[in-house]
Parts: structure tokens; sequence; C-alpha cells
């Protein structure tokens, strides 16, 4: 049975936990007019990349990523998968420290740091422990239960926005493309890769059609452009760029008059949040089929169990804001390799494979 | 086998065993049983008729062709014992070398077929199922009459033989399901089958699931419905539901019955069903979420009017919550075990009288008593009671998360359910899915 449904519906889910928190700043601070270009930009190498690493995949069908780079020798699945476990361990321990952060300095100022990671940890860990049908089956329902009203909070979202500041639209800087290296627009990229890796993971047991993956990523080209647009247009680029977090800052101005409650955002802050642990027991998952690869004696619940909690030690021992961000520009080029080599690799290997069997038949 | 003097020894253990002499066209025979369960001189009327018409076309009662019961050819004691307490009544000679098993008149020890006690219904067919196993199939045939309906009986236990019947639709049911069903009956046929406990244990199911693999309906239309939906069906004797496998996620919220009333009220119910669950799991954790932790979300004249209505409670809000909930808790209990004359009691003692007292020495808030109270009726919409019980735990886990983590714990302990609800499965078949006959929807 086709569970293209399901792996889309996990797909749009973990990009739209990393789209609204850190995204919108990095793009306002990388530019200061024509953000559209730079979201567009950011978009499509992201569309293309989806769309090479699923080609690359379709070609070797039922294999994985990790059983098409083993096909090329030991040593070198070795070499080029490690980076992306370094990738995928240095990500949850951004994420569940980042996330964390941003739930005490939003919402629960009296609460610990540490029991907020805990929270965090102990359900992706005890998610992914159930295997990926059942995570793609809690992400359909979750979906099913929070998106109504995340859309209903994005379309309240433009209630103060005044659109004179969309213009200008362009300038030099917008149109060179300068940007591209300069640090913060590499680190938006946070928001783009990771959430697709997950595609090259898949067991054969779950299919999906490659087509209807790359079309539907072009459903998350709005979100993103609204992620950045609405701080922009609430407050105009000046103070939008002060904001560590533009976006919950814009939805945090909407006042609806005919609800009960006064901040709609934290209901929407929170169903992104849950977005993001769905997103960090997927990137587990991962990790663990990686690791078990790796180490074929290591029994499942124990190595999933041993590294949430060496990602507990580490995220303990980061001591603040600045020291998260430092860790989040450190990890660009294990970002830029998994974005980039990964899908492409997985492309050369999966065309050559394919042109190998066609030889042979 | 001394057959007479076998079946005297066992007289003495068994004072219910009658041995009745009597004389069948002449032949002197005892007649044996279990007064219990047989009625004796219908049956002997009945015997005597049958060996008059036997006399008359020149047959011998012990006869094979007699027309008179089945022989038994020098049976054993285990036969004996399993022919008459499955209630069967023996006939034979003075001298025991001959003897033969006769279905006799039975007592009427099932009740009539009623109107069903858990499951009201508002259109739509009422009898339910009762305790006779061959009444509900019965039942179920006259409901669902298709040359398609299969059934595969067992006895299961060693000690107590219980009857079971598995019913399914030949071409809709799933074939792994079936598959999977019939293995594990066949694979343990000795064991004994008391309760439901030990049937999904025989099934194996985890014990600590807390979610029923198997729907329960007293409704024979329920059944039929589930049959023409491809899902199996399994009856046993002396159980006055059918167990329909494998549950889903719908059956919270879809119920046949529905299905008699125009589409847009059937959708609404639907609708008002989720809604009835999502009040009762959020309500009480979002209500101590608001009031101890994240007081800020709430519109200000909202969050004064709370706090005024707290004034006094000496309590955190998750005690004063689980105080009241359990107060609840012990309610429904108590209805439960009570005579239907006396339940409405409870409800005006728990309801009225301990719910106007508790507010007046402010040991709780009226918000609270609102809220559980708006819970608690929510709890019931869901279809089949074995659905709400499991819905009453999820709120005490949200509960806790919330009273740790505020909102946040609220919704992390929503997706945590969703989770749970994802991971579960019957023979491969998902509780999430989707269900078409015949296919896997995942």
């Amino acid at each position: 049975m086709d569970k293209s449904r399901q792996v889309i519906v996990m797909c749009l889910i973990t990009h739209m936990g990393l789209i609204f928190f850190l995204y919108p700043a990095d793009i306002i601070a990388s530019l200061s007019v024509g953000q559209w270009s730079a979201v567009l930009f950011g978009f499509i190498c992201h569309v293309s990349m989806v769309a090479v690493y699923t080609k690359g995949l379709s070609y070797c069908a039922p294999r994985n990523v990790i059983d098409l780079f083993q096909s090329a020798g030991n040593a070198f699945a070795f070499l080029a998968l490690l980076p992306l476990a370094i990738y995928f361990v240095m990500m949850i321990i951004i994420t569940v420290r980042a996330y964390a952060e941003i739930v005490t300095v939003i919402f629960l100022g009296n609460t610990p740091l540490w029991t907020i990671m805990l929270l965090f940890l102990a359900v992706s860990t005890l998610i992914s422990s159930w295997g990926v049908e059942s995570l793609f089956r809690t992400a359909m329902l979750v979906a099913l239960l929070f998106f109504p009203f995340l859309i209903l909070v994005i379309v309240l979202s433009f209630q103060n926005a005044d659109w004179h500041y969309l213009l200008p639209l362009m300038d030099r800087k917008a149109a060179s493309f300068s940007y591209v290296f300069h640090r913060p627009y590499l680190q938006s990229m946070f928001a783009f890769v990771g959430g697709f890796l997950f595609l090259g993971f898949i067991p054969s047991h779950v299919p999906y059609q490659r087509r209807k993956i790359v079309w539907f990523s072009f459903v998350l080209l709005p979100f993103f452009l609204i992620s950045v647009y609405v701080p922009l247009l609430t407050f105009g680029e000046n103070t939008a760029s002060k904001f560590p977090f533009p976006f919950i800052m814009a939805v945090d101005t909407v006042d609806v008059s005919w609800l009960m409650f006064d901040r709609v955002t934290m209901f929407f802050m929170i169903s992104l949040l849950c977005f993001v642990i769905l997103f960090l027991a997927l990137v587990k998952w991962e990790m663990l089929l990686l690791l078990r690869r790796a180490l074929p004696a290591a029994k499942a619940p124990a190595v999933s169990v041993l590294l949430a909690v060496f990602v507990f030690i580490v995220c303990l021992l980061v001591p603040n804001w600045s020291a998260v961000e430092q860790m989040l520009w450190w990890n660009t080029y294990l970002r830029l390799y998994a974005a980039f080599v990964i899908p492409l690799v997985t492309f050369a290997l999966g065309f050559s494979r394919r042109r190998k069997e066609a030889i042979e038949s | 086998m001394n057959l007479p003097a076998f079946l005297m020894s066992r007289q003495n253990l068994d004072s219910d065993l009658f041995l009745h002499p009597t004389i069948l066209t002449d032949q002197p025979v005892v007649l044996a049983g279990y007064n219990s369960q047989i009625d004796l001189p219908q049956t002997i009327a009945l015997l005597r008729q049958m060996a008059l018409n036997a006399a008359s076309a020149d047959k011998p009662p012990f006869d094979p062709s007699s027309g008179i019961g089945t022989p038994m050819n020098d049976p054993g004691e285990r036969e004996i014992l399993d022919a008459i307490a499955a209630g069967q009544m023996l006939i034979f000679s003075y001298a025991g070398d001959r003897c033969m098993k006769l279905v006799p008149v039975h007592r009427t020890l099932s009740r009539a077929i009623e109107a069903p006690t858990t499951e009201n219904v508002l259109r739509g067919a009422i009898s339910a199922f009762n305790e006779d196993l061959d009444t509900n199939i019965g039942l179920v045939k006259k409901h669902f009459s298709s040359e398609k309906l299969r059934l595969r009986s067992y006895a299961l236990g060693g000690d107590q033989r219980r009857r079971t019947a598995l019913l399914y639709m030949e071409g809709q049911i799933h074939e792994q399901l079936l598959q999977s069903i019939v293995r594990k009956i066949e694979a343990l046929p000795d064991r004994d089958v008391p309760d439901l406990e030990a049937l999904s244990d025989l099934l194996g199911f985890s014990k600590w699931t807390l979610i029923t693999r198997y729907n329960t309906t007293e409704l024979p239309q329920e059944a039929a419905s589930a049959l023409a939906r491809g899902k199996a069906v399994l009856l046993l004797d002396r159980f006055p539901f059918a167990l329909v496998l494998p549950s889903l996620v719908s059956d919270l919220f879809v119920s046949q019955s529905d299905r008699n009333f125009p589409v847009f009220f059937k959708f609404s119910f639907q609708v008002l069903r989720v809604l009835g669950v999502l009040t009762n799991v959020l309500l009480p954790g979002l209500y101590v979420a608001l009031v101890s932790v994240n007081p800020e979300v709430l519109r200000i004249e909202i969050a004064l009017s709370i706090a005024g209505s707290r004034e006094g409670v000496p309590y955190p809000a998750l005690v004063e919550t689980l105080l009241l909930l359990l107060i609840l808790e012990l309610t429904l209990e108590s209805t439960i075990r009570l005579p239907k004359t006396i339940g409405p009691t409870i409800t005006m003692v728990g309801g009225i009288i301990l719910g106007q007292a508790v507010v007046q020495a402010n040991l709780v808030s009226n918000v609270l008593i609102i809220i559980l109270a708006a819970s608690t009726i929510a709890n019931f919409t869901v279809i089949g009671f074995q659905n709400t019980t499991s819905l009453r735990l999820y709120k005490y886990l949200l509960l806790f998360l919330s009273a740790m983590f505020g909102v946040l714990g609220l919704f992390v302990g929503i997706v945590v359910i969703c989770a749970y609800l994802g991971q579960v499965s019957t023979f491969g078949i998902p509780y999430l899915s989707r269900w078409k006959a015949g296919r896997r929807y995942g």
C-alpha cells in the first residue's frame, strides 16, 4: 500500500517545526531588502536536492541509503556516513538545547531548563523506539489535530500587516546573491536540511512515490515566505531585525477579541514544538539505524537510551544561548555536507548501479 | 467398562446425575443425564414417540437406523462424561452392553432475546445477544444472511470446554488476519478461556495494553456490519457480547446505527464524539495548566474570575483536581455496582449534595466542578463502554504533565498519546488504519 501521504505529512511537519523559530531571524539578518530572493534561493536548492536525492534512491529501489553506500565498499560507507552521523547527533543536541531555551524564554520562565530537555528527549526516545511506521502514523494524527489550528493562527497573524513594508523588492545585494556565503544565511539552511534526509532511510515495506514528495515540497514555500514576511510586514525591517524570534513576536501582537485566550501564540508555538519532538524522534531513529549498522551487536533499546543520555549530558554542558549559536555555526559544514554531498553521492551511486544493471541484463 | 456401575459410582460424586429406568418398546433401558440440564418428562414423551415410530418400522431401538439418538460403540469414560457434560442424555440397556446418546429436550437456561443493556439504540434493530452461543450465531446469521458467511467453531479449554465460534465473510476478510487468528486459536486448544483476559492472552496480546484489541458489542447489527466490512467476529458461549477483531480508532466514533440517520446528522454525531473525546481528555489538564503554570495565556477577565473562584481553596490546582476526579471515579464505579433502583440516589448525593457542599466548604473551586462535570459527561459520548475506560486513563497522564510543564506538558501529552495509538497494532493491522475490506491501510 502506498504510504506517500504519511511520508509527505512527516516531511511537512518536520519542516514546519523548524521554520518558524530561528529561520526568520537568520534571513532578516542576512538581507535588509528583498528577503524573498534569499528564501526562494534556499528553497530552490532544497527542492532540487530533494529531487536529486529521491531520484538516486529510486534507482536503487528497495535499498536504503546505508545499503547503497555499503554496496560501494564498507570503508567508503563508513567514511561517507560518519559526518552524517555526527551531523545527526549535533542536530539532536542543538535542537533539544535551543528549543528548551526558547521554551524557558517564552513561556516557562520558572521551570528549570534540564527538565524541559529531559521531557523532549524522553518523549522523542519513546516515540523513536516504536519504529518509523508508528512514527508516521503519529505524525498523521498529530497533523490532523494541530494543523487546522496552525492555519488559523497563521491567517490571523496578518492582522497587523502593513503592506507598504513589502517594498522595495530588490537591491544590489539581493540581486548579486552576495549574502549566500555569509554566516546568517548559511545558518538559515538549518530549516531545510535534516527534514528530508529521512527519505533515504525509509524501509522498503513503506513505499512512497518520489514525484509526489517533490511536488508537495512546494507546499512549504508559502510557509517559508510567511515566516519571514509576517514580522517584516508587522514591524518593518529595522525593528524585526532586533528580535531573536521575529515571527513569534509578530504573532504575539495579534489580538482576537472573541477568543477566551489572550495569547494564541502560545498554542501555536507549542504545536510547533510538538512537531519538533516528532522531528527529534525521526532523527533519533535515523541515528539508531546508522549506529546499529556500524555496531551490529548493540541492542536497540539500550543504544537508544544511551544516545539520549549522551545528548542530555552534552546539552547540560552547553552554558548559554551564544554557545548554542556557536554550535549551530560549527555545524554548518556538516550541514552543507548533509545537504549537498549526501544527495549527490546517492544520485551518483544509484545512477552507476542502474547502468551496471542495464549492461548486465 | 461396566457402564451401569460406572454411572452409579459417578452418582455419588454428582447428585445431579439421574439414572432413570424405563421401558422402551418392551425393552428395559436406563436413561442417564443431568437433571439440571434435561427436561426429563418432555424428553421421555419424545423418546416414547420415537420408539413407537421405530417399532412400527420394525427397527429395534438400539439399531443405528432406528432414528433414536446416536449409537456409541464401547465408549470410554471420557466420552461418556463429555457427552453428559454437554447436556446430552444416555440411553443404555440394563446390562450396559449397548448405549447411545440423544439430544434431549433441554431446560431453558438462557434468557430470551432482549433489548441491549449496555448499548442504546435509537434507530435500528434492538435485539441483543444473550448467553447462548447458538442463539447468538443465529442472530448474526439473521442480520447477515449471505452465503459468504463462514463459521469455524472450536471447543477451547482443558477442564471446562468452552465453545467458541469464529465468523467471517469469505472474500472480504483480510487473509492474513484470518490466518493469524486461526493459528493462534488452534495452537493452544487446551488453554482455558474463562474470561477475556485469558482470551487476549491466547491471542497473544500484551497484558499491559491500554487499548482493547477487540471491540465488544451487544448488537447483532453491529457484528453483522463488522463482518460485511471484512472484520472477524468471535462469539463465546455464555458471553453475551460479540468480539470484533481488529478494533480500530474509528470504532470509537462510528456506529452502524448512525447510518439510519441522514448523512448530515450522521456526520455531526461523529464530530460530536470526536469533540467529546478531546474535551474529556484535555479539559482537566488544561485547567491545571492554566491555573497553576501558565495563567498569562488566559484573557485577564477570565483569569481573574477563575482566581476569584479559587479564593480560599487551600490546595494547589493539581491536588484539587485529583481529589474531585477521585470522587467522580468512585461515583462512576459505585453506580455500576449498585442495583438500578438505588443508582439515582448516588446521582443525587454525589452530584447535588456533594458538589454543592464541596464548593461551599471552599475545598474546590466552582470552575473545577463545571470542568470535571463537562469532562465526565463528554467521556461517554464515545461508543462502547470498554473505550471509555482507556480514555479515563489518558486524562491522568495529561493532568500530571500539565502540572509539571503547563500547556507544553498538555500538548506533549497529546503527542505521547497519539504515538501510543500509532504504535498499537492487532495482527499487523495498525490501530490508526483506515479500514477497507480486504485491503490494508496504514
